[in-house]
Protein backbone atom coordinates (compact mmCIF):
# COMPACT_ATOMS: atom_id res chain seq x y z
CA UNK A 1 0.00 0.00 0.00
CA UNK A 2 1.40 3.57 -1.15
CA UNK A 3 0.44 5.06 2.08
CA UNK A 4 2.17 2.53 4.36
CA UNK A 5 4.84 3.35 2.11
CA UNK A 6 4.73 6.66 2.84
CA UNK A 7 4.27 6.26 6.42
CA UNK A 8 7.06 4.29 6.75
CA UNK A 9 9.31 6.94 7.24
CA UNK A 10 13.02 7.74 6.25
CA UNK A 11 15.19 9.60 8.95
CA UNK A 12 14.11 13.34 6.91
CA UNK A 13 10.47 12.18 6.65
CA UNK A 14 10.66 11.12 10.74
CA UNK A 15 12.63 14.88 11.50
CA UNK A 16 9.69 16.45 9.23
CA UNK A 17 6.81 14.46 11.02
CA UNK A 18 8.46 15.28 14.50
CA UNK A 19 8.63 18.91 13.67
CA UNK A 20 5.21 18.66 12.60
CA UNK A 21 4.02 16.98 15.92
CA UNK A 22 6.17 20.10 18.08
CA UNK A 23 4.62 22.94 16.00
CA UNK A 24 0.80 21.49 16.79
CA UNK A 25 2.14 20.95 20.37
CA UNK A 26 3.13 24.56 20.57
CA UNK A 27 -0.22 25.84 19.46
CA UNK A 28 -1.83 24.09 21.68
CA UNK A 29 0.89 25.39 24.67
CA UNK A 30 0.33 29.34 22.99
CA UNK A 31 -3.43 28.80 23.11
CA UNK A 32 -3.12 27.92 26.53
CA UNK A 33 -0.81 31.04 27.34
CA UNK A 34 -3.12 33.17 26.26
CA UNK A 35 -6.00 31.75 27.89
CA UNK A 36 -4.15 32.49 31.36
CA UNK A 37 -2.93 35.66 30.04
CA UNK A 38 -6.22 36.71 29.23
CA UNK A 39 -8.21 35.08 32.45
CA UNK A 40 -6.00 36.74 34.93
CA UNK A 41 -5.41 40.18 32.57
CA UNK A 42 -1.61 39.06 33.06
CA UNK A 43 0.38 41.22 30.10
CA UNK A 44 3.61 40.05 30.39
CA UNK A 45 2.51 36.44 29.77
CA UNK A 46 0.31 37.99 26.65
CA UNK A 47 3.74 39.59 25.76
CA UNK A 48 5.26 35.99 25.44
CA UNK A 49 3.01 34.77 23.03
CA UNK A 50 4.99 37.23 20.40
CA UNK A 51 8.07 34.78 21.00
CA UNK A 52 5.96 31.91 20.35
CA UNK A 53 4.92 32.92 17.37
CA UNK A 54 8.38 33.71 15.83
CA UNK A 55 9.23 29.99 17.01
CA UNK A 56 6.56 28.75 14.85
CA UNK A 57 7.77 31.06 12.01
CA UNK A 58 11.09 29.42 12.86
CA UNK A 59 9.66 25.65 13.30
CA UNK A 60 7.23 26.28 9.92
CA UNK A 61 10.92 27.26 7.92
CA UNK A 62 12.35 23.84 8.61
CA UNK A 63 9.62 21.64 8.06
CA UNK A 64 9.17 23.06 4.38
CA UNK A 65 13.07 23.39 3.99
CA UNK A 66 13.08 19.59 4.87
CA UNK A 67 10.00 18.79 3.04
CA UNK A 68 11.68 20.29 -0.05
CA UNK A 69 15.09 19.14 0.67
CA UNK A 70 13.16 15.58 -0.78
CA UNK A 71 11.20 14.10 2.31
CA UNK A 72 7.78 12.60 1.35
CA UNK A 73 6.67 11.83 -2.21
CA UNK A 74 6.57 14.96 -4.68
CA UNK A 75 2.60 15.14 -5.09
CA UNK A 76 1.80 15.40 -1.23
CA UNK A 77 4.71 17.84 -0.51
CA UNK A 78 1.83 20.99 -1.27
CA UNK A 79 -0.32 19.55 0.61
CA UNK A 80 1.99 18.83 3.70
CA UNK A 81 3.31 22.83 3.03
CA UNK A 82 0.06 23.95 2.94
CA UNK A 83 -1.12 22.40 6.49
CA UNK A 84 1.86 23.69 8.16
CA UNK A 85 1.35 27.28 6.64
CA UNK A 86 -1.90 26.99 7.95
CA UNK A 87 -1.08 26.13 11.04
CA UNK A 88 1.40 29.28 11.40
CA UNK A 89 -1.34 31.41 10.29
CA UNK A 90 -3.06 30.21 13.78
CA UNK A 91 -0.41 31.46 15.29
CA UNK A 92 -0.42 34.69 13.49
CA UNK A 93 -3.37 35.45 14.51
CA UNK A 94 -3.33 34.32 18.22
CA UNK A 95 -0.07 36.63 17.78
CA UNK A 96 -2.47 39.52 16.42
CA UNK A 97 -5.61 38.69 19.06
CA UNK A 98 -2.64 39.04 22.04
CA UNK A 99 -1.77 42.43 20.90
CA UNK A 100 -5.03 44.22 20.44
CA UNK A 101 -5.54 42.53 24.01
CA UNK A 102 -2.69 44.26 25.01
CA UNK A 103 -3.19 47.53 23.25
CA UNK A 104 -7.30 48.14 24.47
CA UNK A 105 -9.26 46.64 27.57
CA UNK A 106 -11.87 43.99 27.57
CA UNK A 107 -14.61 45.06 28.57
CA UNK A 108 -16.11 42.82 31.42
CA UNK A 109 -19.20 41.89 30.18
CA UNK A 110 -17.94 40.30 27.46
CA UNK A 111 -15.22 38.69 29.04
CA UNK A 112 -16.69 35.11 30.91
CA UNK A 113 -17.38 34.65 27.00
CA UNK A 114 -14.14 35.24 25.34
CA UNK A 115 -12.20 33.43 28.10
CA UNK A 116 -14.29 30.81 27.04
CA UNK A 117 -14.27 30.78 23.28
CA UNK A 118 -10.15 30.53 24.57
CA UNK A 119 -10.95 27.82 26.50
CA UNK A 120 -12.15 26.15 23.51
CA UNK A 121 -9.17 27.10 21.44
CA UNK A 122 -7.17 25.15 23.48
CA UNK A 123 -9.42 22.13 23.18
CA UNK A 124 -9.95 22.52 19.31
CA UNK A 125 -5.83 22.53 19.18
CA UNK A 126 -5.63 19.43 21.10
CA UNK A 127 -8.01 17.69 18.77
CA UNK A 128 -5.95 18.81 16.10
CA UNK A 129 -2.77 16.70 17.38
CA UNK A 130 -5.24 13.62 18.20
CA UNK A 131 -6.10 14.17 14.76
CA UNK A 132 -2.55 14.77 13.32
CA UNK A 133 -1.42 11.50 15.26
CA UNK A 134 -4.64 9.56 14.10
CA UNK A 135 -3.04 10.29 10.41
CA UNK A 136 0.16 8.66 11.15
CA UNK A 137 -1.28 6.36 12.65
CA UNK A 138 -3.27 5.31 9.71
CA UNK A 139 -6.44 5.43 11.86
CA UNK A 140 -9.70 6.73 10.19
CA UNK A 141 -9.60 10.74 10.97
CA UNK A 142 -13.50 11.26 10.34
CA UNK A 143 -14.00 11.12 14.04
CA UNK A 144 -11.34 13.17 14.61
CA UNK A 145 -12.51 16.09 12.03
CA UNK A 146 -16.53 15.92 13.42
CA UNK A 147 -15.17 16.76 17.03
CA UNK A 148 -12.82 19.46 15.38
CA UNK A 149 -16.38 20.37 13.66
CA UNK A 150 -18.44 20.54 17.00
CA UNK A 151 -16.29 22.34 18.53
CA UNK A 152 -15.84 25.07 15.48
CA UNK A 153 -19.85 25.30 15.53
CA UNK A 154 -19.96 25.20 19.59
CA UNK A 155 -17.38 28.83 19.62
CA UNK A 156 -19.49 29.77 16.25
CA UNK A 157 -22.63 30.17 18.47
CA UNK A 158 -20.79 32.04 21.25
CA UNK A 159 -19.50 34.55 18.57
CA UNK A 160 -22.76 35.35 17.04
CA UNK A 161 -24.01 35.60 20.53
CA UNK A 162 -20.79 38.00 21.59
CA UNK A 163 -21.71 40.27 18.65
CA UNK A 164 -24.81 41.00 20.21
CA UNK A 165 -23.83 41.81 23.24
CA UNK A 166 -20.77 44.32 22.15
CA UNK A 167 -23.66 46.50 20.36
CA UNK A 168 -24.73 47.42 23.53
CA UNK A 169 -21.33 48.46 25.06
CA UNK A 170 -20.39 52.38 25.11
CA UNK A 171 -17.01 52.68 22.83
CA UNK A 172 -15.48 56.22 23.62
CA UNK A 173 -13.61 56.45 20.29
CA UNK A 174 -13.20 55.10 16.90
CA UNK A 175 -9.92 52.95 17.75
CA UNK A 176 -11.31 51.66 20.75
CA UNK A 177 -13.99 50.05 18.65
CA UNK A 178 -11.82 48.81 16.11
CA UNK A 179 -9.54 47.36 18.66
CA UNK A 180 -12.30 45.59 20.37
CA UNK A 181 -14.30 44.69 17.09
CA UNK A 182 -10.37 43.01 15.57
CA UNK A 183 -9.82 41.31 19.34
CA UNK A 184 -13.37 39.36 18.83
CA UNK A 185 -12.43 38.26 14.92
CA UNK A 186 -9.08 37.33 15.69
CA UNK A 187 -10.55 35.63 19.03
CA UNK A 188 -13.08 33.60 17.05
CA UNK A 189 -11.01 33.15 13.61
CA UNK A 190 -8.53 30.47 15.47
CA UNK A 191 -11.31 27.81 15.07
CA UNK A 192 -12.22 28.08 11.56
CA UNK A 193 -8.62 28.04 11.12
CA UNK A 194 -7.85 24.98 12.72
CA UNK A 195 -10.97 23.49 11.33
CA UNK A 196 -8.99 24.37 7.35
CA UNK A 197 -5.83 22.97 8.96
CA UNK A 198 -8.32 19.89 9.61
CA UNK A 199 -9.61 19.48 6.27
CA UNK A 200 -6.08 19.10 4.95
CA UNK A 201 -5.16 16.44 7.29
CA UNK A 202 -8.05 14.73 5.40
CA UNK A 203 -6.69 15.94 2.12
CA UNK A 204 -3.69 14.21 2.73
CA UNK A 205 -4.78 11.29 4.47
CA UNK A 206 -7.17 10.73 0.98
CA UNK A 207 -4.61 11.40 -1.10
CA UNK A 208 -2.31 9.04 0.43
CA UNK A 209 -4.47 6.33 -0.13
CA UNK B 1 -15.74 15.11 30.25
CA UNK B 2 -17.18 18.03 31.95
CA UNK B 3 -20.66 19.71 31.46
CA UNK B 4 -18.85 23.14 31.55
CA UNK B 5 -17.11 22.35 28.26
CA UNK B 6 -20.58 22.21 26.12
CA UNK B 7 -22.89 24.01 28.34
CA UNK B 8 -24.59 27.33 26.37
CA UNK B 9 -24.03 30.06 28.52
CA UNK B 10 -26.47 31.93 26.70
CA UNK B 11 -29.54 31.72 28.82
CA UNK B 12 -32.32 33.79 28.24
CA UNK B 13 -35.28 34.26 31.03
CA UNK B 14 -39.01 34.66 31.45
CA UNK B 15 -40.88 36.51 34.18
CA UNK B 16 -43.43 33.15 35.69
CA UNK B 17 -45.98 36.06 35.74
CA UNK B 18 -46.12 36.58 31.60
CA UNK B 19 -48.27 35.07 29.41
CA UNK B 20 -47.15 31.87 27.17
CA UNK B 21 -47.70 34.71 24.16
CA UNK B 22 -44.78 36.78 25.52
CA UNK B 23 -42.60 33.62 25.73
CA UNK B 24 -43.22 32.00 22.48
CA UNK B 25 -42.40 36.02 21.41
CA UNK B 26 -38.85 35.47 23.13
CA UNK B 27 -38.11 31.79 21.44
CA UNK B 28 -39.11 33.23 18.06
CA UNK B 29 -36.74 35.99 18.13
CA UNK B 30 -34.01 34.34 19.68
CA UNK B 31 -34.49 31.25 17.65
CA UNK B 32 -34.44 29.31 20.59
CA UNK B 33 -35.99 26.08 22.02
CA UNK B 34 -36.71 26.97 25.67
CA UNK B 35 -36.48 29.88 28.41
CA UNK B 36 -35.84 29.74 31.76
CA UNK B 37 -38.84 30.71 33.82
CA UNK B 38 -38.10 33.29 37.44
CA UNK B 39 -40.69 32.70 40.00
CA UNK B 40 -40.36 34.97 42.20
CA UNK B 41 -38.66 34.64 45.93
CA UNK B 42 -35.01 34.11 46.55
CA UNK B 43 -32.00 31.43 45.83
CA UNK B 44 -32.68 28.93 42.70
CA UNK B 45 -36.49 29.30 42.05
CA UNK B 46 -36.74 28.31 38.29
CA UNK B 47 -38.49 26.71 36.27
CA UNK B 48 -38.10 25.95 32.37
CA UNK B 49 -40.48 26.24 29.64
CA UNK B 50 -39.99 24.58 26.05
CA UNK B 51 -41.23 24.56 22.39
CA UNK B 52 -42.64 21.44 23.60
CA UNK B 53 -44.82 22.45 26.60
CA UNK B 54 -46.09 25.38 24.59
CA UNK B 55 -47.14 23.44 21.52
CA UNK B 56 -48.79 20.00 23.60
CA UNK B 57 -49.94 22.23 26.41
CA UNK B 58 -51.78 25.69 25.12
CA UNK B 59 -51.73 25.41 21.26
CA UNK B 60 -52.94 21.64 20.33
CA UNK B 61 -55.49 21.87 23.21
CA UNK B 62 -56.58 25.07 20.92
CA UNK B 63 -55.77 27.48 23.82
CA UNK B 64 -55.51 31.39 23.83
CA UNK B 65 -51.45 31.45 24.69
CA UNK B 66 -52.53 35.70 25.63
CA UNK B 67 -54.37 33.68 28.51
CA UNK B 68 -51.59 31.66 29.65
CA UNK B 69 -48.85 32.37 32.17
CA UNK B 70 -46.00 30.52 31.81
CA UNK B 71 -45.88 29.65 35.20
CA UNK B 72 -49.08 27.34 34.63
CA UNK B 73 -47.01 25.19 31.91
CA UNK B 74 -43.20 25.51 33.11
CA UNK B 75 -41.61 22.87 34.68
CA UNK B 76 -40.78 23.05 38.36
CA UNK B 77 -37.89 23.15 39.60
CA UNK B 78 -35.52 22.90 36.67
CA UNK B 79 -33.06 20.34 37.83
CA UNK B 80 -29.31 21.84 38.24
CA UNK B 81 -25.80 19.88 38.17
CA UNK B 82 -23.03 21.43 39.35
CA UNK B 83 -20.45 22.66 36.49
CA UNK B 84 -18.02 19.85 37.24
CA UNK B 85 -20.23 16.85 36.36
CA UNK B 86 -19.72 14.54 34.03
CA UNK B 87 -21.93 14.34 30.79
CA UNK B 88 -22.58 10.84 31.70
CA UNK B 89 -24.16 11.62 34.98
CA UNK B 90 -26.16 14.46 33.00
CA UNK B 91 -27.59 11.87 30.55
CA UNK B 92 -28.41 9.49 33.26
CA UNK B 93 -30.31 12.27 35.07
CA UNK B 94 -31.84 13.48 31.73
CA UNK B 95 -33.07 10.20 31.94
CA UNK B 96 -34.44 9.46 35.03
CA UNK B 97 -36.45 12.25 35.27
CA UNK B 98 -37.31 12.48 31.47
CA UNK B 99 -36.17 16.01 31.00
CA UNK B 100 -33.62 17.10 27.80
CA UNK B 101 -32.03 20.55 29.64
CA UNK B 102 -30.61 21.01 32.37
CA UNK B 103 -29.14 23.95 34.40
CA UNK B 104 -25.40 24.03 35.03
CA UNK B 105 -24.48 25.96 38.22
CA UNK B 106 -21.29 27.85 40.26
CA UNK B 107 -22.70 27.33 43.71
CA UNK B 108 -25.60 29.18 43.69
CA UNK B 109 -25.59 31.09 40.49
CA UNK B 110 -26.58 29.24 37.19
CA UNK B 111 -23.79 29.51 34.56
CA UNK B 112 -25.70 27.65 31.41
CA UNK B 113 -27.68 25.12 30.30
CA UNK B 114 -27.16 21.75 28.95
CA UNK B 115 -29.46 20.31 26.45
CA UNK B 116 -29.27 16.69 24.75
CA UNK B 117 -27.75 18.00 21.81
CA UNK B 118 -24.74 18.98 23.72
CA UNK B 119 -24.71 15.44 25.37
CA UNK B 120 -24.55 13.92 21.50
CA UNK B 121 -21.97 16.22 20.69
CA UNK B 122 -19.90 15.45 23.90
CA UNK B 123 -19.91 11.95 23.12
CA UNK B 124 -18.53 12.27 19.40
CA UNK B 125 -15.60 14.31 21.21
CA UNK B 126 -15.15 11.59 23.84
CA UNK B 127 -14.92 9.03 21.21
CA UNK B 128 -12.57 11.59 19.21
CA UNK B 129 -10.05 11.68 21.76
CA UNK B 130 -10.63 8.14 22.45
CA UNK B 131 -12.27 8.09 25.78
CA UNK B 132 -15.03 5.98 26.08
CA UNK B 133 -17.08 7.07 29.20
CA UNK B 134 -20.39 5.79 27.34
Amino acid sequence: MIFEKILSLSKKEQEVTDNMREHIKLLCSACDLFRTALENNDRNLMRNLIDLERESDSIRREIISKIYEGAFLPYLRPDLCRFVEIVDHVFDVLGDTAHYCLDGKIPEQIKSECIRIAYLNIKICEMLLITFEALLKRDDLREKTLAIRIYEKKIDDIKFSLIKDIHKIPISNFWEGKILSDFISGLTNISDIVEDASDYLQIINVSMK
Amino acid sequence: MKVQELMTTKIEFVDADRTVYDAVEKMVDRRIRSLMVRFPGKGLNYGIITARDIVFKVLAKGLDPKDIKVSEIASKPAICVDKNANINEVASLMENKKIARILVCDGEEIIGVIALLDLMAGTLIMRARGEHDF
